[in-house]
């Protein structure tokens, strides 16, 4: 296998200017200990600012990704963190330098024998990415763009590469469930540019597609937001979130608005269980309030009212207009009802709509796996480990 | 006897009594305050109004028939603690001449209906007023001048920290509150420990659902209770639960107010801001918003772009103005504690200013009010309603 360098591990200029921002808030933090530990050695036994020299880090890898293989899902991701944490240090950007160049030594090394071995390595770099994510990450930033840059590049090596299909399918979800990771993190940019990868790897991959206009409606760039959205319904005509985003965008545009009520009509009519449906009735109502079509806009309200009558915000959108509309009794009566109502124990549809969902990207973590899982022999055989038990799986 | 001879001898006795009658008829009482139909509550004051021809000996005032006190010297008034039960009371003034000869005045206070058919048509005004930066708080009902649409009204009711307060404090508990949340509690319960029994409130804690809320209680241990036992989570939604808020207060009685934490980046709500405005006019609650930072930071969501959200602000904002309530402005969670009880005081400070609008058309349009004070100082109330 020819591994590309000029491709790894280089990254775009917006990934060293976000470098440069994680270096700076790093600085002031860097001698935090090693994530996972409790402010000394881990299970390596490297402590942080340990000058671990080139051939132990090539050690020390080997024996991640052959703990890795054996399918032991629980401590490789956190030796990966140890050993990464330990050497890369934010306030010396040549640290990564050094770990790249020595990890990458191994990648050279097991990759030569099987392509398929990059799956695994990917996934562990984005499960590594993921945990130090959920731990919080103070003084460790730069540690946390390697292992997520690593499992970046990885992918697109794989795809590259490989060239078939599959890899793109493989790949294009290891990006996107990385944007999933980036948005949830508020890193909105680096979040746009992993879904725009992943989109550019797999034209209908229907999480990135909706992850990127997620950002660009958030962003307030609607016709950005539109054009993705029209392509989710392209590939998935009756998407439920894509047809209510596409509806939500339209109706931030100049002339869209009888789109918008069209599409929004047609979504009250789904039956499909959904987070999002009663949204299609409260923004439906609301499209028609604003046009001061408070008849058309109290019909709807009282339909979703029917299908939900457990929605907090159906009554009080009901009662808005009832009150509007000269019937101020009934609107007190159901703003009375509203507090009858279970309460505070789930999140609202429209505080879904606006957050990250990460079960939107479930489905691309179980395929990524998957895939991982049934390549992990052929990573054991590379790096001349016992292959992994049987029934021992891998990622989230 | 002669008709002549008659009136010569009657004279006498009819003079003695004419004269009676003169020094009686000289003795006019008036109680000024309280008025008769207003609802009363503990410290009040019984100022008396006594015209006389003779020197007065004193004035008795009686409270229910009982004597409450009396005063020898004009002003004539009497400090009665009437006591918190909200029911009728009857205040009686008799002044006395040294000679025997007296009148007398007497007033009959209404309690507060709660829950009961409110008149819709009388329009309350709570007024702050300072003088020189200070406020102003001995003033009377003659001291005020009320303007709808320019036209001059007559006011029939006054008082101040006579009626009732029923309260909403409405809290924000979004995720983004977490750690400030025993500030909250806090400042919630300075606001509780100065209400009077005869005073209710409502706790309702939100964040882009409803966590928690209480019904409408003078039980200051069940509000508290409420915040206490609340985790915050999730988004915000501001005019969902502002509107709900002052829709309930619709139905209440007294001085109604909903006191609002919260940082006001509504990204959540289905209602936008104009809804709560509109609601805001065409009812009588103020609305005091007490923000932590209060810079307005630009913020853009799913909803929203920046332009809309801060147009959604700038309407809250406008609310709060318009309904004669204010935004306090906080630096520090340790100042949230006086903030609450400066919403408190405040609203305590205010008179109550009631008239029947002499030109109610009942057509939704907007009535813009003007209140002066005779003398000079600086009148603050709502800035207008909607004629519903």
């Amino acid at each position: 296998m020819r591994v590309r360098a000029e491709a790894m591990f280089v990254g775009g200029p917006v990934a060293w200017l976000a470098v440069a921002v994680w270096l700076s808030a790093g600085l002031a933090a860097w001698a935090q200990p090693v994530p996972g530990t409790q402010g000394g050695a881990g299970a390596l036994g490297l402590r942080a600012r340990e000058k671990v020299p080139p051939a132990k880090i090539q050690e020390i890898y080997r024996k991640v990704l052959a703990d890795w293989s054996a399918g032991e899902t629980e401590r490789a991701p956190n030796e990966l963190i140890e050993l990464e944490s330990a050497v890369v240090l934010d306030a010396d950007a040549a640290t990564r330098k050094v770990l790249l160049k020595e990890e990458q030594a191994v990648i050279h090394q097991v990759g030569a024998a099987d392509l398929e071995v990059l799956v695994p390595i990917a996934v562990l770099h984005h499960e590594a990415y993921r945990r130090l994510l959920e731990r919080g990450f103070h003084g460790h930033a730069l540690a946390m763009i390697h292992t997520r840059t690593m499992a970046r590049d990885l992918a697109i090596l794989y795809h590259d590469q490989s060239g078939s299909e599959g890899a793109s399918l493989v790949s294009s979800r290891l990006l996107t469930s990385l944007g999933g990771l980036l948005q949830q993190s508020a890193q909105q940019l680096p979040a746009a540019e992993m879904f725009q990868q992943a989109v550019e790897l797999d034209s209908k991959n229907v999480a990135a597609l909706l992850g990127l206009a997620t950002i660009f409606e958030k962003n307030a760039q609607t016709e950005s937001a539109v054009k993705h959205l029209r392509r989710v319904l392209e590939v998935e005509p009756g998407n439920v979130e894509g047809r209510l985003r596409l509806a939500m965008n339209l109706r931030r545009q100049p002339d869209h608005g009888p789109e918008a009520a069209k599409l929004l009509t047609d979504l009250t009519a789904v039956t499909e269980p959904s987070w999002a449906m009663p949204l299609a009735f409260q923004e439906l109502g609301r499209l028609y309030s604003d046009e001061g079509k408070t008849a058309e806009a109290e019909k709807v309200l009282r339909q979703g009212l029917k299908r939900y009558p457990n929605d907090l915000r159906l009554h009080v959108q009901l009662a808005a207009v009832l009150d509007r509309r000269g019937a101020p009794g009934e609107a007190t009566a159901l703003v009375e009802k509203a507090l009858t109502l279970p309460m505070g124990e789930e999140a609202s549809a429209r505080f879904l709509y606006n957050t990250v969902r990460q079960d939107a990207f479930a489905a691309a973590r179980t395929f990524l796996a998957e895939n991982s899982r049934s390549r992990l022999p052929v990573l054991a055989q590379a790096l001349g480990a016992p292959p992994p038990a049987a029934g021992t799986g891998v990622g989230k | 006897m002669s008709p002549k001879s008659l009136k010569r001898s009657l004279f006498p006795a009819l003079a003695g009594l004419l004269l009676a009658a003169a020094v009686q008829a000289q003795v006019a009482v008036r109680i000024l305050s309280p008025e008769a139909g207003q609802p009363v509550f503990g410290s009040t004051d019984v100022r008396v109004g006594v015209q006389a021809g003779v020197p007065i000996d004193r004035v008795e005032v009686f409270v229910n028939g009982k004597l409450a006190g009396t005063c020898k010297q004009p002003p004539y008034h009497v400090q009665v603690d009437v006591g918190e039960e909200n029911v009728k009371r009857e205040f009686k003034a008799v002044a006395y001449t040294p000679t025997g000869g007296s009148g007398a005045d007497s007033v009959l206070t209404q309690p507060v209906t709660i829950n009961d058919q409110m008149d819709l048509k009388l329009r309350a005004l709570f007024v702050s007023v300072t003088r020189d930066g200070l406020r102003a708080l001995n003033l009377g009902k003659d001291d005020f001048e009320v303007r709808d649409n320019g036209v001059p009204q007559e006011v029939v009711t006054f008082g101040r920290d006579e009626l009732p307060l029923t309260a909403v404090l409405l809290l924000d508990t979004s995720e983004s509150m977490s750690k400030r949340q025993e500030a909250v509690r806090r400042g919630a319960k300075a606001f509780l420990d100065g209400m009077k029994s005869s005073d209710e409130a409502m706790m309702a804690l939100f964040s882009d659902r409803l966590l928690r809320f209480t019904p409408f209680t003078s039980d200051k241990k069940a509000l508290e209770t409420a915040i206490a036992s609340t985790q915050a989570a999730g988004g915000t939604a501001v005019n969902d639960f502002l509107y709900m808020s002052l829709k309930l207060l619709d139905a209440r009685q007294g001085q109604r107010v909903v006191v609002l934490f919260s940082d006001g980046s509504d990204v959540h709500s289905v209602l936008p801001a104009s809804d709560v405005l509109w609601k805001s006019r065409a009812g009588q609650a103020l609305v005091y918003w007490i923000q932590l930072g209060g810079k307005h930071e630009s913020f853009t969501s799913s909803f929203r772009d920046f332009k809309a959200n801060d147009k959604e602000y700038e309407e809250l904002e406008k609310t709060v103005k318009e309904s004669g309530g204010r935004v306090l402005t906080i630096e520090r969670l340790e100042d949230l504690e006086d903030a609450f009880r400066n919403v408190l005081k405040e609203l305590r400070e205010q008179y109550a200013v009631g008239y029947y609008p002499n030109n109610a058309k009942g057509d939704g349009k907007w009535h813009k009010l003007d209140v002066r004070v005779k003398g000079g100082g600086r009148a603050r109330t709502r800035e207008g309603y909607a004629d519903y």
